[in-house]
């Protein structure tokens, strides 16, 4: 049986973590497509229109402009089509209400961004262990 | 006049609100250019392969230090400025065991020797129990990094009088002289330099902030053959300041 890799959203706005989370892919040898949109607005879109296809998993930053995570969760959450998708938060906030608020909204995991890379490098893998079992 | 109170409350609140505000920026909108800063150093000390200079190595590495160090700054700023805000729960606190979990999280070797006295009639009473392992733990910790003799003797004395309790927590340490004692509890302020310490000199603003919060008092004072002697009046009922 061929694995179908899942497709990975990542819903960010800061350039840097874009680079961040690639590198990261390329360091933990993971092969699956990622997508990227900057805001929440435009990852709704992306994933309405299929150009992110099925299976996909979305890893989502908070503070975003335009519609922030928490935002994006209560429309993805609301939406039929789209509710059972796994999500990841990956954020520098810690504060516990958007602790509270995503937990609220049924997300996978709340991951705080690390301050080094190679810290970062760990996250990603960790994550990458989750979405495996996705794709047995 | 009741117009006058209500005009004041609104800008309370208003000013309560800035403040939030304030501190959410800072926690977060200033961590995302200080983790880019460290990210994009480790990308750029990859990219450069094996063959590097040592200095500029070096550099690096001093570098990613001190982005650390800021990190370490900010999120003693976070902390104090939240400390009304969280672990605020009361709840049953045993004496004994509180400061052995205390000495247990710390980082020391076999060296180090602690001497744990109670004078109580109850070794449990209700409070704050995270924020009073929090000072504990601050004071430990600092009587241990900064003891300076190959064995390091540690005393902890908690005691109780009709309306507090007084925990003394004292070292054979290097002691404090006189001239910086008033300045210990300075935020950032560190009695050695942060190059010869990884020290980011908020613990015992952090752990002063608490006690007054609490309603009670923490000094210190020289111990007689040198070392540091800590005194925490922790108040048995707590009053909690807004």
């Amino acid at each position: 049986m061929i694995q179908k890799l899942v497709n990975i959203l990542l819903v960010e706005d800061d350039e840097v973590d874009v680079m961040n989370v690639k590198r990261a892919f390329s360091k933990n040898n993971i092969k699956n497509e990622l997508f990227v949109a900057g805001n929440g607005v435009e990852a709704l879109d992306m994933l309405r229109t299929s150009i992110v296809p099925v299976p996909r998993i979305i890893i989502l930053d908070i503070n975003m402009p335009k519609m922030n995570g928490i935002e994006f969760l209560k429309h993805l959450r609301d939406d039929e089509t789209l509710k059972n998708i796994s999500v990841f938060v990956m954020t520098t906030s810690n504060e516990d209400s958007d602790k509270i608020n995503a937990y609220n909204l049924n997300v996978a995991g709340y991951i705080l961004k690390p301050l080094s890379f190679e810290k970062f490098i760990t996250s990603v893998a960790t994550l990458k262990n989750f979405w495996s079992l996705c794709e047995m | 006049m009741e117009e006058s109170v209500k005009s004041c409350q609104e800008e309370l609140s208003a000013l309560k609100k800035e403040y939030e505000d304030f501190v959410y920026i800072v926690s977060h909108d200033i961590k995302t250019p200080m983790r880019a800063i460290s990210n994009i150093t480790t990308w750029i000390e990859d990219d450069l392969g094996s063959d590097v200079n040592p200095d500029i190595l070096n550099n690096f590495a001093l570098l990613k230090n001190r982005v650390g160090r800021l990190e370490k700054m900010l999120n003693a700023l976070l902390e104090l400025s939240r400390i009304n805000r969280t672990e605020m729960e009361l709840y049953e606190v045993n004496f004994p065991k509180l400061v052995e979990e205390c000495i247990a999280s710390l980082d020391y070797e076999q060296n180090v020797k602690f001497q744990v006295e109670y004078h109580l009639d109850n070794e449990s009473c209700t409070t704050v129990g995270k924020k009073l392992n929090k000072v504990i733990f601050n004071i430990l910790d600092n009587a241990v990094r900064f003891h300076d003799k190959e064995i390091k003797n540690i005393y902890v004395d908690v005691s109780e009088n009709e309306s507090e309790y007084e925990i003394k927590i004292s070292d054979d340490g290097p002691g404090i002289a006189e001239e910086l004692k008033d300045k210990i509890f300075a935020i950032f302020y560190t009695v050695n330099s942060k190059d010869v310490f990884d020290s980011t000199g908020a613990g015992l603003t952090i752990s002063s902030k608490i006690v007054e919060y609490v309603g009670g008092k923490i000094q210190y004072t020289p111990g007689r053959d040198k070392g540091s002697i800590f005194q925490i009046n922790w108040p048995k009922i707590i009053s909690l300041k807004n």
